[in-house]
């Protein structure tokens, strides 16, 4: 059996077409038109040029589009593994002035600190239930606090999640995240505990959210915010709530950036935490030299990168990994896995055809969080 | 005359409580348990249509924490026990895995002079030999536990015993559902119910686990965590020489049957019957010894006592055999 033809190829078959008829074609495809392994770009209007642009490691960027004959129709394809999600954003282009916004004919858009992207999901890609708020969940209860800091030498501001039934009674393990305002606000983190939590697929836990005043400052090995996180919020904690005092009990999370300042304090305090739940961290590293392509931000993430992997130790005892396969990180991620293994600890790594943003990091929320701080499945049987 | 203990298949989609409790013809006020549902304790109504309107909840959820709550000498030893009980449980846990692996690697590996028997024989002994030292350090942290906050000198838990003992003596049935059985098996030990054996008891899921004299916990399809099945607690030892698997399809990989088999060798005292949707398993007079069957036509458990015919068990070479009557 012959495999169907793309939209877009069997409007081009009828051309020329009238305005009307692409009026007719877009109101019933939309954009992009997924079909199989390809999706379908468009765009309506008036340019000297359009294109794609996007962060998929191994697609050309930008990737024009090409007029369909005799309309204002653009159009251009591409490869879309099974199961994959992709942020991206259109440009136009007249004479020298160029625009990029989200795809006006997608109304379905992924949001992050830095504002708003386009998305396609391939086919296979579903967003995860426990996403969604699940009314059948208890929800635990966020606190803002603000922590008086010496290492930091100002007021920092910490959300702490209890979670649902909480009683002092208890011990919860403690989950410090990196970025936490923006694990709140662009990965629904807050949601996703309580359904988890609910569903017994992680702990009950506490958790604080630690939003950076400066992150590309204070997040790559800088020896004030770990000593915020070591000997200022996680003793203070330790004080007031209920939680497990030992290093299993404890984890450090944070994405890209938030990546390296996770794993730069558990390495000046080594034995302090027990897990790191790295996301897409940014594992920078030079061979020779110290041309890194990533700019003066990430001078000190390589020289840190750099130095771990010359000496390698093992400051906690289980890492989970995770990174996008269409993100430039995923040659650094992918390199430290032995590194980490070698080093003696236990190592979780797992890809997703995804990028360096918000809704990868919440998706693989569960797997990591479950594997870090399992739930008490095994304990109930209704 | 002791009466029956029947243990049944989850009751979420098969809801046969109130038939089996009709079936044993008692009259009068139901008591139950529902502390594994923990703070839901109290949200029995549909439990109670189920049992024609005659439960009597026992609360033992509520009443644990009034104790903890109120007695400090208790809920200290109590919480000191947990966490001993937790660092136990995750070192038997991290030895349990890698005795477990050396297990399924003998298992895997080829044998060309015969000597695959002989060391997966004594690969599972290790493994045996870890659930003993487990059960024995969980011993001794409950000697431990009871020496340092003995439950007989607590004014309030002798009036609540006193209490249950009470409601239990009027009761002509007592039901246990599931939930949590951890929390369950907690309640029940610190009110140390006197069930006696006259009294009927209907129970499911986690109330089946904890009617037995080894609760072990599983769940080979959990989405993290250790996946291998642990020894966990005793139970009330109402039903000896069984260890309960209630959801068992739901919960175990049925069909790897290497890993049942030797789920099944780790307990050579014990029949590992499986509690699926629909399951009834009658034991008159509070033994396993009752009403007659074998397991499959060799009847190698036969040492062990029959079970109730038309259970499922599962045996030594990892399958699912019916037992069958005499």
């Amino acid at each position: 059996m012959s495999e169907r033809r793309m939209a877009i190829n069997r409007l081009r078959d009828r051309l020329p077409v009238d305005a009307a008829a692409v009026d007719r074609f877009v109101a019933r495809h939309g954009s992009p038109i997924v079909e199989g392994e390809r999706a379908t770009f468009l765009f309506r209007g008036e340019a000297d040029g359009v294109s794609v642009r996007h962060r998929v490691v191994g697609l050309p960027d930008p990737l024009e589009m090409r007029r369909v004959e005799g309309t204002d129709l653009w159009a251009t394809s591409m490869v879309l593994p099974e199961g994959s999600r992709v942020e991206y954003q259109l440009e136009t282009r007249h004479g020298e002035h160029h625009e990029r916004f989200n795809d006006p004919l997608n109304p379905r858009v992924a949001h992050s600190p830095m504002g708003s992207s386009s998305v396609c999901a391939a086919v296979g890609y579903a967003m995860p239930e426990w996403v969604h708020h699940d009314p059948e969940a208890r929800p635990g209860e966020l606190h803002e606090e603000v922590v008086r800091s010496k290492a930091l030498r100002r007021e920092q501001p910490v959300h702490v999640y209890l979670p649902a039934r909480f009683h002092p009674a208890m011990r919860y393990p403690l989950l410090v995240v990196h970025d936490g305002t923006d694990y709140l606000n662009f990965a629904a983190m807050k949601t996703v505990l309580d359904n988890l939590i609910h569903r017994l697929d992680v702990a009950p836990l506490v958790v604080a959210f630690v939003p950076p005043r400066d992150r590309l400052k204070e997040y790559p090995n800088h020896a004030p915010h770990a000593r915020f996180i070591a000997r200022e919020l996680v003793p203070l904690l330790t004080d007031r709530l209920p939680l497990l005092d030992a290093p299993e009990g404890r984890c450090l999370m944070g994405s890209s950036f938030g990546g390296i300042a996770s794993l730069s304090t558990a390495v000046r305090y080594p034995g302090m935490f027990g897990s790191l739940l790295l996301e897409s961290a940014s594992l920078v590293f030079t061979d020779i030299g110290f041309e890194h392509g990533g700019g003066p931000y990430f001078d000190p993430v390589v020289k840190f990168v750099n130095r771990y992997r010359a000496r390698p130790t093992r400051p906690v005892e289980r890492v989970f990994m995770s990174c996008g396969t269409y993100e430039p990180l995923i040659t650094p991620n992918r390199s430290m896995v032995p590194v980490f293994r070698a080093a003696g600890m236990t190592v979780n790594y797992t890809e997703a055809r995804d990028g360096h943003n918000w809704e990868n990091w919440r998706d693989r929320l569960r797997e990591g969080l479950s594997w870090v701080f399992p739930g008490p499945q095994k304990y109930v049987y209704e | 005359m002791p009466a029956a203990t029947v243990l049944l298949g989850p009751q979420r989609f098969m809801t046969t409580a109130g038939s089996t409790l009709r079936a044993l013809a008692v009259e009068g006020p139901v008591a139950t348990i529902t502390a594994g549902w923990e703070e839901r304790e109290d949200q029995d109504g549909e439990l109670g249509e189920v049992l024609d309107g005659r439960s009597r909840n026992l609360r033992l959820w509520h009443r644990t924490f009034d104790v903890l709550g109120k007695d400090e000498r208790f809920a200290a030893a109590a919480i000191a026990f947990r966490d001993r009980h937790d660092e136990l449980q995750s070192f038997y846990r991290l030895r349990l895995e890698g005795a477990l692996e050396t297990v399924y690697a003998v298992q895997r590996r080829s044998s060309t002079h015969g000597t695959a028997a002989a060391a997966l024989d004594d690969a599972v002994a290790a493994v045996r030999h870890l659930d003993d030292w487990y059960s024995a350090q969980l011993k001794d942290l409950y000697r431990e536990f009871d020496a340092q906050a003995p439950a007989q000198e607590s004014e309030l838990i002798a009036w609540h015993r006193g209490e249950l003992a009470g409601m239990l003596a009027d009761s002509a049935a007592l039901v246990i559902t599931g939930g949590h059985v951890g929390s369950l098996l907690r309640a029940l030990r610190l009110f140390a119910l006197p069930i006696s054996p006259e009294l009927p008891v209907i129970a499911w899921s986690a109330g089946a686990m904890a009617l037995t004299d080894k609760v072990v916990l599983f769940h080979d399809h959990a989405p993290q965590g250790s996946h291998e099945a642990e020894v966990y607690d005793r139970g009330l030892g109402r039903v000896p020489g069984i260890i309960a698997l209630p959801h068992a399809r739901r919960r175990l990989r049925l069909d790897d049957k290497k890993r049942c088999g030797v789920l099944a060798r780790r307990f050579p005292h014990h029949r590992l019957l499986l509690l699926d949707d629909g399951t009834s398993a009658v034991f008159d007079g509070g033994t396993s010894v009752a009403s007659g069957g074998e397991v499959g036509a060799g009847g190698e458990h036969a040492a062990y006592g029959p079970l109730p015919h038309g259970v499922r068990v599962l045996t030594t070479d990892g399958v699912v055999q019916e037992v069958v009557a005499p």
